[in-house]
């Protein structure tokens, strides 16, 4: 049979089609990020139990009124960028020493073999919920998390390489109230300023510790932590990351405005 | 006899163009990978606060583990009015409803569990840890934000995000 020469086929129109296409991608996409605070939603609680008395000392309080004035732990702001440095000034007061005449939250210590003792019993008492019949659910899942947060409280005093660990207050605090017609402005300023103290607190800690700032360890660990060859860095910076958040949790409580 | 030859009544070659598609698809591919698709244009005027540290939204968006709510003035002026605060929702994915119900708190709580319900299995995150992204106005006030944020409370949507235009960390 004669051969037969394939025609060749024109391409002229291909960038056409890519340019419609690429025009198509431009006008449906967007570049700019979504960027936000991210906050938990207490569960819903049925018959609330009244809740117990707080200490004053323990509660850092952030009033903002329906004319956007605000006032910080009984004193009237004008500048709502001051709020960072109050909430540092919150955390840190009583840092290294306990000054029982101030009024920020006091610190205890805690030495490896408490914590030790602390995880045995734990795990004695999660023992025997667990065997306890027609126990109900709730109350195995808060007999574990006391477990975990006592076994993470370990591996932080382990990475912190001290002989003991501080913590501030367990019910050291930030409490945000504000009024319906506080606007949504002065509101994220408030998380804004919250973030950046708490970020600025774990930041100064991480340089002393490991050499690096909060930021590059996060962000490592964010990237490291779907790659399944890097779950070991992963998991080492996971450990800094929780010793960060012991040593600084963020604990804000929103209060809903009744008027 | 000169050295220079005067090549007249010869056209120009013409540029060879094969290579411009791969070009484009080049630019192409760019955009696709750093974009990313755009909700629904919202309605309702929104200029975002300003804020520092804030958290990037993209992976939750990637993963579609996130729900956008904006609450801004009505674009349609003449609409204002019809609000009592002069504030209104506009909802993703979702047929603008009537204006009295626009900003009734229950069409939150539908939204959302429709919003829940309609995902394939396999996308399913438990709905606790579904993030609902509030992006407001600056003037916005911050009772409607808990209003929706007690709403979302009773169906147990756990995650709530206050959304900021990043100043970035300097």
């Amino acid at each position: 049979m004669a051969k037969r020469e394939i025609p060749e086929i024109n391409a002229g129109s291909m960038a056409d089609i890519a340019f419609l296409l690429l025009i198509f991608f431009l006008v449906t996409t967007t570049m700019d990020k979504d960027m936000a605070y991210m906050r938990a939603i207490p569960k819903r609680i049925e018959n609330p139990e009244p809740p117990l008395p707080i200490e004053k000392r323990n509660i850092c309080l952030i009033l903002a009124n329906s004319q956007n004035q605000l006032m910080v732990r009984g004193e009237l702001m004008t500048d709502p960028d001051e709020i960072s440095e109050k909430v540092k000034e919150f955390y840190t007061a009583n840092e290294k020493v306990n000054d029982p005449k101030n009024k920020f939250p006091m610190y205890s210590t805690i030495s490896m073999s408490q914590i030790e003792q602390k995880i045995l019993q734990a795990e004695k008492e999660l023992e025997e919920t667990e065997n306890t019949p027609d126990v109900m659910p709730e109350i195995v899942e808060f007999k574990q998390a006391q477990w975990d947060k006592w076994v993470k409280k370990k591996e932080a005093l382990e990475m912190l390489g001290k002989p003991q660990l501080r913590e501030i207050h367990f019910q050291a605090h930030v409490r945000i109230e504000v009024q319906k017609n506080t606007s949504y402005e002065l509101f994220t300023k408030i998380h804004s300023e919250l973030r950046e103290a708490i970020f600025d607190l774990r930041d100064e800690v991480a340089n002393d510790l490991f050499g690096e700032s909060y930021g590059v360890i996060h962000k490592r660990y964010i990237s490291n932590e779907g790659d399944k060859d890097k779950q070991v860095e992963a998991s080492e910076d996971k450990k800094k990351i929780d010793l960060l958040k012991i040593l600084y949790p963020d604990r804000f409580i929103e209060v809903t405005p009744k008027k | 006899m000169s050295k220079f030859k005067k090549d007249s009544g010869k056209s120009a070659p013409g540029i060879n163009t094969s290579s411009l598609p791969d070009i484009v698809f080049m630019l192409l591919f760019f955009f696709m990978v750093a974009t990313t698709t755009k909700e629904a244009d919202p309605t309702v005027r929104v200029v975002q606060p300003e804020g520092v540290r804030a958290t990037d939204m993209t992976p939750y968006k990637q993963r579609s583990e996130i729900d956008f709510v904006y609450l801004g003035k009505p674009m349609n002026k003449a609409r204002i009015k019809d609000f009592k605060s002069g504030f209104a929702l506009f909802l993703d994915n979702v047929a603008q409803p009537d204006p009295g119900e626009l900003y009734s708190t229950n069409v939150i709580r539908q939204w959302k569990l429709d919003k829940f319900n309609t995902k394939p299995a396999s996308m399913n995150k438990p709905i606790e840890s579904v993030i609902t992204c509030v992006k407001a106005d600056k003037e916005a006030p911050t009772g409607m934000i808990f209003d929706m944020r007690n709403e979302l409370q009773e169906i147990n949507a756990l995650q709530i995000a206050y959304a900021v235009k990043d100043l970035g960390n300097i």
